[in-house]
């Protein structure tokens, strides 16, 4: 198979014309993504099982391709048959297989198709396997001979081609920036209120979600209501202002790279001091975590997450909030990307208890809680869209379970999958990011 | 015969022990992850973590929803713990009180049947054998063998021979089977607990904003 032929097949063809060249590429790059991490991780697993029911995948569907053990243990196989000396020897006794196209298949369906690298199966793991970042080396593997479900794989190829996953035009992206700061203007009945642009030596760099831009405007404007609110310097780069890095999921860490550095570069050229990213899960645990790692490099600048930011505003004072303009129940959704993996987990509760008059947590909650379902690239997956809506209906009765009328969720790919839900499953709610409902209570 | 088959033991031991050196040190030709980031939480505390509070039922879904495969699993290892113990008793040699011996026999019953048990469970649940290669079988039987005969030889019968001839085969098959994962477990739990440890989601670092 040809790089030229790749675009000319459909992926389901290219899956069944597979070459052994192929199999081999997939192996020596996988091969290359195992660090001695992931090498003692695969050396681990006993099969005990009890990661099992932790996977929301599992608990819907009882379908052993869904237990978290066997979908390590088809990269397991793999590893055992290639690089573990016993194994080779008598591949019988662990149930070794060659990297072939079966194999591959098996990859592409499991790895891709039944896991949103939640990261809840690690957490439960009797030996503390790190799951989702093994099976993320391996989809890497796959995306080296091109074997991205195509969804997610254009989503990574418009944002490096067009600098945003949306593939929003730069006039279009200054137009939608301009008539967002009339309405701020409006809105705080301030004609010197502004959505600042390239504006040098801002103390903030802050970045969207493409997706704010297109659908979910008012989260822009809520975000830049709070900054007013707040006296803070901060500005949008006119260029790279997409937070979303889908090169976490489709596991090619250098088109991740290219588009982490892009931020960082923004944030060197306007000499702002901290990078702060919107709402969006996987665009904070890739920006705050992975990148550095990515780009081999310390970055000499803070990266947060744009709730700390409001957090630190309400504890210092800068800005005051009036709970009693958000009457109705809230609850809060916790994105695996920003709780589990990323680390903020109270920061959101702290707003909200003061943004909010009637707060009720779901259960679980925090780093114990449930994927919404359309985290590691489901959402841009469409091949495997029926099972995203069957797994998220553990999240739906999470909901219903507790009576709320606004489900807020820090992350716009949450709020797509949340808002499938809240029609599939018909749980009548309203589904917000934090920054909405702090910029309803804001007293300005 | 005896003392051929205690120096076989003696040296079976540390065969194994080079092995599983090794392998983890292939691990190590994997290359190593760079760590650049700039952690937000104490990467000790985590490893503390893991070996604590995050192995306990109440932190842990998947033990507090088990918890009768979890408090099996617990009393199979604390008998292997007391079979090898009893086992270098045998063949370095050195003398056990009776009390001793009979907290060890207590030790070995009690892992015998919850070794068995999770064999069982592991033959009889349908997702237990989709999880399941030859490997966990054989790993499961030897070490199930050995619990059986170290507490037979130490309340019943001189079974010293057949104990020493299996325990043999158990301590050279670790390194090649998942027994393997008595050395790679703590490697594991490291890794765990510094993973998150470094992220502050546990143990959590956020006090500040504790509501």
């Amino acid at each position: 198979m040809t790089k030229n032929s790749k675009h000319e097949q459909t992926y389901d063809e290219r899956l069944d014309n597979l070459s052994e060249e192929n199999c081999l590429l997939i192996k020596n790059k996988f091969k290359k993504l195992i660090n001695y991490d992931f090498a003692a991780f695969l050396n681990t697993c006993v099969h005990c099982g009890l990661c099992a029911d932790t996977c929301h995948y599992y608990i819907v569907d009882k379908n052993p391709k869904n237990i978290p053990a066997n979908k390590l243990g088809l990269i397991n196989k793999v590893f055992n048959r290639h690089f573990d000396l016993f194994a080779k020897i008598t591949p019988a006794l662990y149930g070794s297989k060659v990297l072939n196209k079966d194999m591959v298949k098996d990859w592409v369906d499991s790895l891709f198709g039944r896991c949103t690298l939640c990261g809840r199966c690690a957490l439960n793991c009797t030996m503390g396997i790190n799951i989702p970042y093994i099976i993320r080396a391996a989809r890497g593997a796959l995306a080296e001979a091109g074997l991205v479900p195509p969804g997610l794989q254009s989503t990574v190829d418009t944002a490096i081609e067009k600098g945003n996953n949306m593939g929003i035009a730069r006039d279009d992206w200054l137009e939608t920036i301009e008539w967002l700061e009339e309405e701020l203007q409006d809105d705080v009945n301030d004609p010197d209120a502004s959505l600042p642009l390239d504006k040098n030596g801002a103390r903030l760099l802050y970045t969207i979600n493409p997706r704010e831009a297109m659908f979910f405007p008012l989260s822009i404007s809520a975000a830049g209501k709070i900054f007013y609110a707040a006296g803070e310097s901060w500005t949008f780069s006119s260029d790279n202002f997409d937070v979303t890095n889908y090169g976490l999921y489709n596991g090619d860490d250098s088109a991740a790279g290219l588009m982490s550095e892009r931020l960082v570069e923004s944030r060197r050229e306007l000499g702002c001091e901290e990078l702060i990213l919107a709402e969006c899960g996987h665009g904070f645990n890739s920006n705050r975590w992975e990148a550095p790692e990515w780009l081999g490099k310390k970055y000499g600048f803070p990266v947060k997450s744009i709730l700390q930011v409001i957090a630190d505003y309400i504890k210092e004072g800068k800005i005051r909030l009036d709970a009693s303009r958000n009457k109705k129940r809230v609850t809060l959704h916790d994105p695996c990307n920003l709780v589990r993996l990323g680390g903020i987990i109270e920061e959101q509760r702290y707003i909200l208890k003061h943004a909010v008059t009637d707060f009720v947590e779901m259960i679980p909650n925090r780093e114990k809680n449930y994927c919404c379902g359309g985290g590691g690239g489901q959402l841009a997956m469409t091949r495997y869209a029926d099972r995203r809506l069957k797994t998220g209906k553990l999240k739906a009765d999470q909901i219903k379970a507790t009576g709320a009328k606004i489900v807020v969720a820090p992350c716009h790919n949450c709020i797509d999958q949340l808002m499938e839900l809240n029609k599939h499953y018909k749980l009548e709610v309203e589904i917000k990011t934090v920054a909405e409902i702090v910029a309803e209570a804001l007293v300005i | 015969m005896e003392t051929v088959l205690r120096y076989g033991v003696i040296t079976a031991f540390f065969i194994s022990a080079v092995v599983l050196i090794y392998l983890v040190l292939k691990t190590f030709s994997f290359g190593k992850k760079s760590l650049n980031a700039v952690p937000r939480g104490n990467w000790k505390k985590g490893v503390f973590y893991a070996f604590g509070q995050g192995m306990m039922p109440w932190e842990k879904e998947s033990a507090k929803n088990h918890l009768i495969t979890y408090v099996a699993g617990f009393c199979y290892h604390f008998g292997i713990f007391a079979a090898v113990f009893y086992l270098l008793s045998l063949a370095i040699p050195f003398a056990c009180g009776k009390v001793v011996i009979n907290i060890l026999q207590v030790l070995m019953a009690a892992g015998a049947v919850c070794g068995l048990g999770l064999l069982l469970k592991r033959s009889l649940k349908q997702f237990m054998r989709s999880l399941s290669c030859p490997d966990d079988f054989i790993a499961n039987l030897l070490v199930d063998l050995f619990i059986v005969l170290s507490f037979l030889n130490s309340a019943l019968m001189n079974l010293k021979p057949i104990l020493f001839s299996v325990s043999i085969l158990m301590l050279l098959y670790i390194p090649i089977g998942k027994i393997r994962h008595c050395f790679f477990f703590f490697y594991s739990r490291i890794l765990f607990g510094h993973f998150f440890g470094r992220r502050g989601v546990f143990p959590r670092s956020q006090h500040q904003f504790k509501v």
